[in-house]
């Protein structure tokens, strides 16, 4: 009897234990606009929201909710209301598949915002060929999310810019502008997304005659980089180019000035979060980002300050970036008078839309925004300052 | 040489971390004889503890890490007494216990997700982040009080477990736990001592680890290098334990900063796997003598 009781409990624990792992990704949070319309068209939404960018994905998430509800009060897409299905991808490829598997077979969406990460935004391509849906992906800069070997995938696009000019916008600004010959890199071996900076940064930094003295590699998850700075170090470099995200940015360069390095140091648009200046203020004073837009523009102030009336919290990079590819999605649906998927993607070729980050035209050759300038932003006292744009063109 | 020696005090740092974590794991194993993985948890749980007091109720430094301390000691009865004890009363194979601890593991993973979030907390500044400067190298004033904080536990629990009465009955335990209760030895008692003991430590562990890195619920996955470095050094040893976190976080080190970053896990656990085939039961290891 003792025993039967047991097992019981144990299964109890068990049922528990499933219930708050959570096995399926559940809509993590819908925006219904009322079952009384009888016209709704179904937009979806991947992103992280559990792990180490569940920051970034809440926003994008809110950023989506926010602009839709807005477009619902002015009477909805070409007059049928919008309704947002977000799912979790828990920053894993596999799980972003499910996702939009779900999104696209069950949901029956017109089109698929996010997610933000490259990784992510690789791996969903044959779903979206299968299913023929459209994604816009948001801050995922590696050229593969919309071109592999030359041929450009038919149903992703994004609204940012690519690694390589990123990479590139870092180190010709660097080498012509800060006048700073010698780098180091440190990188994420595990990360698609930094190799592809590292890449170009590294050949655009030659090119214009510098010289590369030190590449050290670390492996995501990893929290200690003394070692591969202690290495850093001994080639005393000038700048070192650090890109990845903010939280491995805020321990590497707090151990980088706990080791006595005092080269400037500079990233991309992996930096930009308030967690980073609380975690390291004082060790990335002086340090240069490439960033999408420049947070104190005007033109930007009313969307922050709405997200923040509404919200109570600060907009992050990716909200400005979810921003900008529901103003695509608008522009590309009202242009194809369609909310047919594959409708929407034949617009989204040519679409043209002013957006908060800039002109953002799509170019129909690689789905990328073509010719937007990179903000370079410089961190004073703990605020993000502007410095110009820049283009390496 | 200076390079040398930096890497020298990088990789103690980092051993000093490890070898707070891997007692824990060693103290269960010289008693119970198989790998209590809910220890990863434990320490986890210890780091958010010691972060809520500092920052939610503002408490001084040392009584948060105190208190941060005896909640995870409590911690490990519990997980004990629910997870363990049930199965050690009925004598369930050791298999039976690793899958309890790794349940326990991943349910205390999962409640900090659901309940507190899954991203990152980070510690409030307690010590300045300026290094002290010894000739050409610099040592971090954390690592210092790391190093300081690791050594003054570990003699305490050497001291405990050697010269006390408590430790004799440990040491008799860990050598036969029936001959001990036919000695008239409660081992039931020492157990959950044991496990206090483990658990203790942990929260120690756990809340210089958030001070040094961060607070996440992940944190668990690093307390596997720790688990490694106590089985490089003989499960069971206490000095082992701590002589293979500190010799871990050395070969990590030096294999990033001399042969290549890139393949510094590659490199130092295949090294490891190498020491493992020629001496199975790890460098200080033993199999018949006590084993505490």
């Amino acid at each position: 009897m003792r025993r039967r009781i047991y097992l019981i409990v144990l299964a109890a624990l068990l049922v528990v234990t499933l219930g708050v792992a959570g096995c399926t990704p559940k809509p993590a949070q819908e925006n219904t606009a009322g079952p009384a319309s009888a016209e709704v068209v179904k937009v979806g939404w991947i992103g992280s929201l559990t792990g180490d960018q569940a920051v970034w994905g809440q926003c994008e998430l809110n950023t989506v909710k926010m602009m839709f509800e807005e477009i619902n009060a002015k009477g909805g897409l070409l007059g049928k209301q919008v309704e947002v299905i977000g799912y979790d991808t828990r920053g894993d490829a596999a799980e972003a598949v499910n996702a939009v598997k779900r999104l696209t077979s069950q949901d029956k969406v017109a089109a698929i915002i996010g997610p933000n990460a490259s990784g992510q935004a690789i791996a969903i391509s044959s779903v979206l060929e299968e299913m023929k849906v459209p994604d816009i992906a948001t801050v995922a800069t590696n050229p593969k999310v919309t071109v592999v070997d030359g041929n450009v995938k038919p149903f992703n696009f994004r609204v940012c810019f690519i690694d390589p000019y990123q990479g590139a916008v870092a180190a010709g600004y660097a080498v012509d502008v800060l006048n700073l010959k010698k780098a180091a890199i440190l990188y994420d071996v595990a990360d698609d997304y930094s190799q592809g900076l590292t890449e170009f940064f590294e050949k655009t930094f030659v090119e214009k005659g510098g010289e590369i003295v030190a590449k050290e590699a670390f492996k995501s998850g990893d929290v200690d980089f003394r070692p591969q700075l202690s290495k850093i170090k001994e080639a005393n470099p000038e700048i070192i180019f650090m890109p990845y995200f903010f939280k491995e940015v805020a321990l590497s360069a707090n151990q980088a000035r706990e080791l006595g390095i005092n080269a400037v140091l500079m990233g991309g648009d992996g930096w930009p979060s308030d967690v980073l200046i609380e975690m390291a203020k004082d060790a990335i004073e002086g340090s240069y980002i490439v960033n999408h837009l420049d947070f104190n523009d005007p033109e930007v102030q009313g969307f922050k300050d709405a997200y923040k009336a509404k919200y109570g919290l600060a907009v992050e990079l990716n909200g400005y970036m979810a921003y900008d590819a529901v103003k695509l999605l608008e522009a590309a649906v009202n242009k194809a008078n369609s909310v047919d998927p594959i409708t929407i993607k034949d617009a989204l070729e040519t679409s043209s839309v002013k957006g908060i980050t800039g002109q953002i035209t799509i170019s129909k050759d690689t789905h990328n925004p073509e010719g937007k300038d990179a903000a370079i932003i410089k961190m004073v006292n703990g605020e993000y300052v502007f410095q110009q744009k820049y283009s390496t063109k | 040489m200076t390079a040398f020696m930096q890497q020298i005090i990088n990789g103690l740092s980092i051993g000093s971390v490890y070898a707070l974590m891997a007692v824990g794991y060693s103290l269960v194993y010289s008693i119970m004889n198989f790998s209590n993985f809910a220890h990863g948890g434990v320490i986890m749980m210890g780091a958010y503890i010691g972060f809520f007091l500092l920052t939610a109720f503002k408490l001084p430094f040392l009584i948060a890490f105190g208190l941060a301390g005896v909640g995870t000691g409590v911690l490990a009865l519990v997980i004990e007494r629910i997870a363990y004890s049930p199965l050690r009363k009925r004598n369930a194979p050791f298999l039976y216990f690793i899958i309890s601890a790794m349940g326990a593991s991943i349910f205390l993973e999962n409640i900090v997700v659901a309940t507190i979030g899954p991203t990152f907390k980070t510690y409030p500044r307690i010590f300045s982040p300026e290094p002290i400067a010894v000739g050409n190298l610099s040592i971090g004033r954390l690592d210092l009080i790391m190093c300081v904080i690791s050594t003054i536990s570990l003699a305490a629990l050497i001291y405990v477990i050697e010269k006390t009465k408590v430790g004799t009955a440990i040491r008799a335990t860990a050598y036969s736990v029936r001959a001990s209760a036919l000695m008239g030895v409660n081992t039931d008692q020492i157990i959950m001592i044991v496990f206090g003991l483990g658990g203790l430590l942990g929260g120690i562990a756990g809340v210089l680890f958030g001070m040094k890195y961060t607070v996440y619920p992940q944190i668990g996955f690093i307390t596997m290098k720790s688990f490694i470095a106590a089985v490089f050094g003989g499960l069971g040893s206490l000095p082992g334990a701590v002589i293979g976190s500190i010799l871990l976080g050395i070969i990590e080190t030096l294999t990033s900063g001399y042969i290549s970053s890139q393949y510094r896990d590659l490199i130092a656990f295949a090294l490891l796997i190498f020491i493992l085939i020629v001496r199975p039961i790890g460098l200080m290891g033993k199999t018949t003598e006590d084993k505490a």
